[in-house]
């Protein structure tokens, strides 16, 4: 064999275990379906072809990954957040706590400008410990090893040096719903409603349903604070750094690559099979694809244990976003930064609503991204499995509610827009191999994290089938842009 | 020794109340517990709203009510009878039914006539379950230990927590980390397809909380209301003799066997103070009682916010309690009936009548109901539970007469604009409306109805916010955060006071174990 | 409206109800069958090992499976090689959780080339679609839609020979075959559970009624019996058959892991195959038990007359041993320590012996080990002489004849 390690998938995840296990000496080949890497984080032509981050507007691997990686990184910036009000109005928030987010919270409620920065002090608290969190190997419980038991240990110590007050807060606000949370530090309804934006950012979840304070810190860690980080140059830089790493360590990338089975023979993997019928040979592989994908469709439902297959099948994924993307002729008239349409708590919470129902919200949340002429919306909620209609005929009233919703906030923007294009969850399943359209492959709710993320018992990246990994979002760790599951993934790999 | 001198005093003469006393009087203390009502009970009490006809007024049936606790306070002695509630039907707007029973092989196959694939699914379902509410059992008979505290006591309580979680089998162990985290629907999309079998379910999941079917956190729920389902030939899912003012009245008749004294009218005004310790009670009528141990068996904003000031905690502490949610979301409607409903799906008189009947006809009609509580309306097609306690205890209601008991959710406690008799009796209507559509014939039969909102909830039995746990059962709120980080053994910062009902755990319905769990530390702390 | 409160009638209720002396109904899987015709279980018992005993077993339940990845399905639920099994040919076969723990037992006849019928103690469908997520296979339940009948005993051939179109003579033992009973199409297995001679006769249960006559009236010379499941419950013990959460606990019914059995300890080791290809359920706990001893298996234990009767003897009474095979755990010692518990004992009318069925830890269940099993003797607990011996008791000549 040509390899020791073939990882399926090059998005951020996959990557990233690639580079790590190429640093470690292995020979690594990568395939990818598409043309371009990158997974989800891809700046890519749409449309008539204007380029565009078309997922994520912004994103960082984790520090601590770079590092070890020495990967080339473009600057990044962190947006501030700004709730666009109806009024006109807006409200600002940034993790540092500057005197301009101090100022706009102030014109609000005094309280919550006084509250602010200790709200922040708590979040980086709750951050840092999910960063932890999700450098720790979670293994099979109850059985734990003393080596895999240390880690464990390390990451409660880690809990505990908070203090109790702190440590309980942390703990508390993991089941929380993010209302509950924000109602117990602040009192605007549109400061609740800001920081309930950032939790249900990606999730199909709503401000009220309980974990939407983990999400909350989920994504604040990721995002560094409220707003993005914003890539110089494009999201895509991402994958490209991690490409030329890869490459310069012996490590081979086959673009265009449709692996649409891994051969299993006496519960073991032999290799993979591509759509042009090319059989590559492989004794480990790791697979960046959603964990539903990568066991039902690739692997295949008759060579897993059943009740393994219905944990599969089980596996919440039914993404709820949707991106509408717009071409403008500059003149648009938004501010830059990471700006919300999230006028209150039940704005957001009743766009929600209609997800449960298997209904496109048309009084969504959104989330509105510029770059130069480029408008993103990103649209919540738009769920994957409609009641009523299909996502065929749903495209075009998709577009049209994003457009009049952000329009209700930027008087400009209607009258500049050249070209609309549009990415609905079938778009996501098709295109990005998101089954689902769900961005996390796999919910990020309380019955699928830590110890079991992504099936109860299969926490540490193995599976059933001899050889066979899971890296990706889905994994403990993953979810949203970090990097974290892939490097995890390596890590227990390489211990073996 | 001055007659209002006592050993302990407790606060309020609810079921926890009444069994903390009793089991304090069991150890030889001499014990008074103080209600501010006429009546005992909290609000597990009987009354006669209209003559001849008796309501479980609030709490209707008993299922969790400790086993060990019947046994050590003679339960049966004092007159406990528990009578079987053999079955549950839910209605289905075709005019058909969904019936279940106590036994599972009939259930089973009343499933399998609605779906073959569920009736299996129900077989393993069930065992699941039980095998899930038996492994979480014993947690709720131990004081949960703290873990950021560095006290023998506590590192002791991890350390058993811990072995304990070693001796299950992976397979339960994630089962029950599944149980405890998910939404009751994704728990039941993933066994049944069959609405109102899920509908149904789903409705244990979100009794007394402020959530729906969909939210996380509603399968534990579910998982609470089960255990009741497994105390084998024990088992005690049935209502009381007499209503469920039966069952305090029973524990107040053993707790005076056992030499505690009972006040009733007996308000507590405020918790006195002596040299940083409760010294005893100051009473609404300014009467004052001594005892070196105060035990509080109201809610814990009463408990912490009323009967104590402020400055006796840390500040902390007290935002913590003021930032347990007890946002009541239940409604009852007792209905005085001269005759016996005829629900369409159910012609005549049959077995079905004696025991529940459901209004869940699928997980979204009850999800759609919760959506207007959380804009603060009161659903107007709420889930309802009924029952005629008249069909299985006859006493209850003038022969061929009948009381219905019906439990309904939601209605939210912070309703808009607030509760007023106007919108009591449209919350009122609402429901008569909703069963009507199921038993045309009910509104004929009406004699007298008694319509109880949350906000009546707190006025009568004394539950600020109305809830019937005392505070909503979030998974932020339980176990060792229940009531408050670091305050969940049934002591409080005030040493001398203590704290033991359902806003400690474990959690609400009648089940007794927060006032046994409380007595017993009051005693190890008095050796 | 209160019918699901009934206990289902198997296809053949109409004459085995009326039949039944002693009105000794039992529950069988949502049914009602006979537990005996009369009142004692003698004349039933000789049925079955001296001429022909009719018995109803049609709530066994009942699965077509069917489809190109029918054998496919087969293979992965159970540890038998289904590669192995022709047409016309039945496996009797166990099948395991995922730790390799049985869950139930039963035959599968292989009808056609992608089409099987698969029987069970408990319903299965819920297990069979489990595994067969992503393979191109049918399953279907006919549990009800089946009428199956049980002809055991030494002249069954004989009977079948006069009411079947085509002569029984030829079919093997574990085989089956299609013929016609008058106009009715039927199924013939020759398979059961009583260690005896036998068919296991399959039609649709519309037409149940006719073949129960035509084989009552065929068999009126050869002295047919019908017989009732307890009587059947002796004879199976006699052979060795042991019965779900009877003598085994299935894995989905236990509450504690010791509960358990696998395959292994059942003594199915010649119904496991480990080294056929692909993954099946339980496959490598399966594999690992193959090399390490089991640490228990179910194994036969012989109780020793004259020991039983000096028991009674001293205190004055002659031997009482029910006559009927009973389902109750007894405690087996050695020197004074458990080392093991009956599961279902019987008097064996045919060995004149009193047997049991046990299980036994490691060294223990070695035959010819001598033991002792508890029996209550006038409300005191004594220990009987006990030792094991080999599986089946007894088995007849021409049972595979």
């Amino acid at each position: 064999m040509a390899h020791d390690i073939m990882v399926i998938g090059a998005g951020l995840n996959g990557l990233v275990a690639a580079n790590y296990l190429a640093k470690a000496g292995k020979r690594v080949l990568v395939l990818e379906r598409r043309a371009m890497a990158g997974g989800q984080a891809v700046t890519e032509p749409l449309g008539s072809g204007f380029g565009v981050d078309a997922l994520h507007a912004g994103g960082q691997l984790r520090p601590d990954i770079v590092k070890d990686l020495g990967l080339a990184m473009p600057p990044t910036s962190s947006d501030p957040l700004l709730s666009l009000l109806p009024d006109g109005q807006q409200l600002r928030l940034t993790a540092d706590a500057d005197a301009r987010t101090i100022e706009s919270i102030a014109r609000l409620s005094g309280k919550d400008a006084e509250r602010w920065p200790a709200f922040v002090q708590f979040m980086q608290d709750a951050a840092g410990f999910l960063d932890t969190a999700y450098r720790t190997p979670m293994p099979r419980l109850p059985h734990v090893s003393l080596a895999e038991g240390l880690p464990l240990a390390k990451l409660a110590l880690n809990l505990r040096r908070l203090g109790p007050r702190d440590m309980f807060r942390v703990i508390r606000a993991l089941p929380m719903s993010a209302l509950e949370l924000t109602e117990e530090w602040f009192e605007s309804d549109v400061v609740r409603a800001a920081v309930s934006a950032v939790a249900v950012h990606g999730a199909t979840l709503g401000p009220m349903s309980a974990g939407s304070g983990y999400t909350l810190m989920h994504n604040w860690l990721n995002r560094g604070g409220p707003g993005h980080q914003r890539v110089e140059g494009g999201i895509g830089r991402i994958a490209e750094a991690l490409v030329s790493a890869l490459k310069a360590r012996g490590g081979e990338v086959r673009l265009s690559a449709d692996v649409k089975g891994i051969v299993v023979d006496d519960m073991a993997v032999r290799g993979a099979r591509l759509a042009s019928g090319e059989v590559i040979p492989a004794s480990t592989i790791v697979s960046a694809a959603d964990p539903r994908h990568t066991l039902l469709d690739l692997i295949g439902a008759p060579e897993l244990p059943p009740h393994f297959v219905w944990e599969a099948q089980s596996i919440k994924m039914r993404g709820s976003v949707a991106k509408v993307h717009l071409l403008t002729d500059g003149n648009h008239g938004l501010p830059s930064g990471t700006l919300v349409i999230a006028p209150s708590v039940r704005h957001i919470e009743r766009a929600y609503d209609a997800a449960k129902y298997g209904q496109m919200s048309q009084d969504p949340y959104l989330e509105i991204t510029t770059s130069g002429p480029v408008v993103s919306l990103h649209y919540q909620y738009a769920p994957y499995a409609l009641r009523d209609q299909d996502w065929g005929q749903e495209r075009a009233v998709l577009e049209r509610c994003a457009v009049n919703t952000a329009a209700s906030v930027a008087p400009a923007l209607k009258s500049s827009i050249r070209e609309i294009t549009s990415l609905t969850p079938l778009d996501l399943e098709r295109t990005y191999g998101l089954t689902e359209g769900d961005l996390n492959h796999g919910q990020l709710i309380l019955d699928q994290m830590f110890f079991m993320r992504p099936l109860p018992g299969w926490s540490n990246h193995s599976t059933p089938v001899e050889g066979l990994y899971l890296c990706g979002n889905g994994v403990h760790g993953g979810g949203g842009i970090s990097g974290a599951s892939g490097r995890n993934a390596a890590r227990a790999i390489l211990k073996r | 020794m001055s007659v209002n001198t006592y050993d302990a005093i407790i606060i309020g003469a609810g079921h926890n109340g009444l069994i903390a006393g009793a089991y304090l009087a069991r150890a030889g203390k001499k014990v008074v517990i103080l209600e501010r009502r006429e009546i005992v009970g909290g609000a597990a009490v009987t009354e006669e709203i209209f003559p001849g006809y008796r309501f479980s007024e609030f709490s209707y049936v008993v299922s969790l009510l400790r086993p060990e606790i019947i046994r050590d306070l003679e339960l049966p002695r004092h007159g406990l009878k528990i009578l079987p509630l053999p079955s549950t039907v839910t209605p289905m707007d075709n005019g058909d039914y969904l019936a279940a029973w106590a036994d599972h092989e009939p259930t089973r196959r009343e499933i399998c006539r609605h779906s073959p694939r569920d009736a299996e699914a129900f077989d393993e379902y069930s065992r699941v379950m039980a095998r899930a509410a038996k492994a979480i059992k014993p947690v709720l008979s131990l004081v949960p230990p703290d873990p950021s505290s560095m006290s023998i006591r506590d590192m002791l309580g991890l350390l058993k927590l811990g072995r304990y979680a070693k001796s299950l089998s992976e397979k339960e162990l994630y089962r029950i980390a599944k149980l405890v985290t998910q939404s009751s629907a994704d728990l039941l999309d993933e066994w049944f397809e069959f609405d109102p079998l899920k509908g149904t379910k789903s409705a244990s999941g979100i009794i007394g909380t402020f959530l729906g079917p969909h939210s996380p956190g509603t399968a534990y729920v579910l998982l609470h209301h089960y255990m009741g389902e497994i105390d084998g030939a024990f088992r005690a899912w049935g209502f009381a003799k007499n209503g469920t003012g039966g069952v305090t009245a029973a524990i107040a008749a053993s707790a005076r066997a056992l030499g505690a004294e009972i006040r009733t009218n007996a308000a507590v005004k405020q918790v006195i103070v002596k040299g940083g310790r409760a010294a005893g009670v100051a009473l609404e009528n300014g009467d004052e009682l001594r005892a070196s141990v105060v035990l509080s068996a109201a809610d814990p904003k009463r408990t912490f916010l009323n009967f104590v000031e402020s400055k006796h905690f840390p500040d902390e502490f007290v935002t913590q309690i003021k930032n347990f949610r007890v946002r009541g979301s239940s409604g009852k409607v007792n209905i005085a009936l001269s005759g016996l409903p005829d629900f369409t799906c159910l012609p005549g008189e049959t077995p079905l009548h004696r025991g529940a009947i459901s209004i869940s006809p699928s997980i979204d009609y009850i999800e759609r109901a919760y959506d207007e509580a959380k804009y603060g309306q009161f659903s107007k097609n709420p889930y309802i539970d009924m029952i005629i306690p008249s069909m299985i205890d006859r006493d209850m209601a003038p022969p061929g007469h009948h009381v219905m008991s019906c439990f309904v959710q939601y209605a939210p406690y912070d309703i808009e604009g607030g509760w007023d008799d106007q919108k009591r009796d449209a919350f009122g209507e609402t429901v008569i409306r909703t069963i009507e559509r199921y038993a045309p014939n009910i509104r004929r039969l009406i004699v007298g109805k008694q319509v109880i909102t949350p906000k009546d909830i707190e006025r009568i039995a004394g539950i600020t916010g109305g809830n019937i746990f005392h505070g909503e059962l979030l998974l932020h709120q339980l176990f060792f955060l229940r009531p408050a980080p670091q305050w969940a053994d049934f002591r409080t910062p005030l040493p001398g006071y203590y704290f033991g009902a359902s806003g400690a755990h474990p959690g609400g319905g009648v089940m007794g174990a927060a006032g046994k769990l409380a007595a017993h530390e009051v005693l190890r702390d008095w050796r | 409206m209160l019918e699901t409160l009934q206990l289902k009638q198997t296809p053949f209720h109409a004459r085995t109800s009326r039949l039944s002396l002693a009105q000794n109904w039992r529950r069988w899987a949502g049914y009602r069958v006979v537990g005996s015709y009369e009142l004692s279980l003698e004349h039933e018992y000789w049925a079955i090992r001296d001429r022909a005993a009719l018995i109803d077993v049609s709530p066994l339940m009942k699965y077509v499976i069917e489809g190109p990845d029918a054998a496919r399905l087969l293979n992965k639920v159970t540890p038998r090689d289904i590669d192995r099994l022709a047409v016309g040919q039945v496996f009797y076969t166990g099948w395991c959780d995922e730790d390799g723990k049985l869950i139930d037992d039963g035959t599968i006849s292989r009808l056609g080339p992608a089409q099987f019928r698969m029987t069970s103690a408990e319903p299965s469908l819920r297990w069979l679609a489990m595994n067969a997520v992503g393979l191109d296979v049918r399953v279907s339940e006919v549990t009800d839609q089946i009428g199956t009948l049980s002809l055991q005993g030494p002249k069954s051939r004989a009977i079948l020979n006069r009411v079947c179109r085509d002569t029984l003579d030829g079919l093997k033992y574990f085989r089956c075959m299609q013929t016609y009973v008058g106009n009715v199409p039927v199924g013939i297995s020759r398979t059961g559970y009583t260690g005896d001679l036998g068919y296991e006769i399959w039609m649709g249960a519309a037409d149940a009624l006719p073949v129960w006559d035509a084989l009552m009236k065929a068999g009126d010379d050869f002295g047919i019996a019908p017989c009732g499941i307890l009587a059947m419950d002796m004879a199976r013990v006699e052979a060795g058959l042991f019965m779900l959460d009877v003598d085994y606990t299935a894995a989905t019914h236990a509450w504690i892991e010791g509960q358990k059995s696998s395959p292994l300890e059942m003594g199915l080791d010649w119904a496991v195959s480990v080294e056929k290809k692909g993954y099946f359920v339980g496959r490598r706990a399966l594999e690992r038990e193959k090399r390490e001893a089991s640490a228990w298996r179910m194994v036969g234990i012989e109780v020793g007359w004259d020991g039983i009767e000096q028991l009674f003897a001293e205190v004055g009474l002659p031997p009482q041993i029910p006559a009927i095979a009973v389902r109750e755990s007894r405690p087996i010692m050695s020197d004074g320590k458990q080392v093991g518990y009956v599961s279902t004992s019987t008097w064996s009318p045919v060995l004149k012996k009193y047997i049991a069925l046990a299980h036994l830890q490691r060294p223990y269940y070695e035959v010819g080990t001598p033991l002792t099993m508890e029996i209550t003797v006038e409300h005191h607990r004594k220990q009987a002489p006990a030792r094991v011996v080999k599986l089946p008791f007894y088995e007849p000549v021409w049972k595979k004849k």
